[in-house]
């Protein structure tokens, strides 16, 4: 079975990403953005809700729409649709929060086996980086396609 | 027996919205990216086959 995402809108860059959230708590639009760090090829994933009153994004806010599996499918979707047009990319990711970390963590950590056919993950430690293994705790994840 | 998968073989479809591009030199995570640089400038990259290949 294949996991169910939601459609994406996207600029023609592939850097930033809209989808809508769809659960019990009603339509929640979402945003992905990839961003130049300050260092060549390097770009920090930011993901959040979108206010749809004042358009202010929150990437703290918890929505509990019940579909965090569908979401955190999209967000891996936009992740290889940015890698597709910026192949040499690295991207970096880490939660606003330490629940939101972990969920990331629970994320790669459920797909990896399929992650790591296309991806090569390392897992921030305090001052420095391992490859990602499996029940670790680390501050942040840093990705590149193979 | 099904197994869940995220299908990352399949591209995915993103329906193209020019005014997106409007954000794409304007952070909309600011303190993020911010402290995503200070990670970086503090313990650098991994060294790796994969990441050094430009």
């Amino acid at each position: 079975m294949n996991l169910e995402r939601y459609e994406l809108q996207s600029g023609e860059e592939l850097e930033v990403f809209e989808f809508v959230s769809e659960g019990p708590r009603g339509r929640i639009p979402k945003i992905v953005q990839y961003f130049p760090t300050n260092y060549k090829n390097v770009y920090h994933l930011g993901f959040g809700d979108k206010n749809q009153v004042t358009g202010e994004i929150d990437d703290t806010i918890v929505s509990n729409n019940e579909d965090s599996e569908k979401v955190l499918a999209t967000v891996i979707a936009t992740l290889y649709a940015f890698t597709d047009k910026h192949r040499n990319a690295q991207v970096y990711a880490t939660g606003s929060t330490d629940s939101r970390t972990r969920l990331y963590r629970m994320g790669i950590s459920r797909y990896f086996d399929e992650a790591l056919e296309d991806f090569e993950i390392f897992g921030e430690l305090e001052s420095s980086w391992e490859l990602f293994k499996l029940e670790r705790v680390y501050k942040g994840f840093l990705v590149k396609r193979k | 027996m099904n197994s869940t998968k995220l299908n990352f073989g399949k591209k995915p479809i993103v329906k193209i919205n020019k005014s997106l591009d409007f954000f794409n030199d304007k952070p909309l995570f600011p303190e993020k990216l911010e402290k995503a640089n200070n990670m970086l400038k503090k313990i650098g990259l991994p060294e790796s086959k994969v990441f050094n290949k430009q």
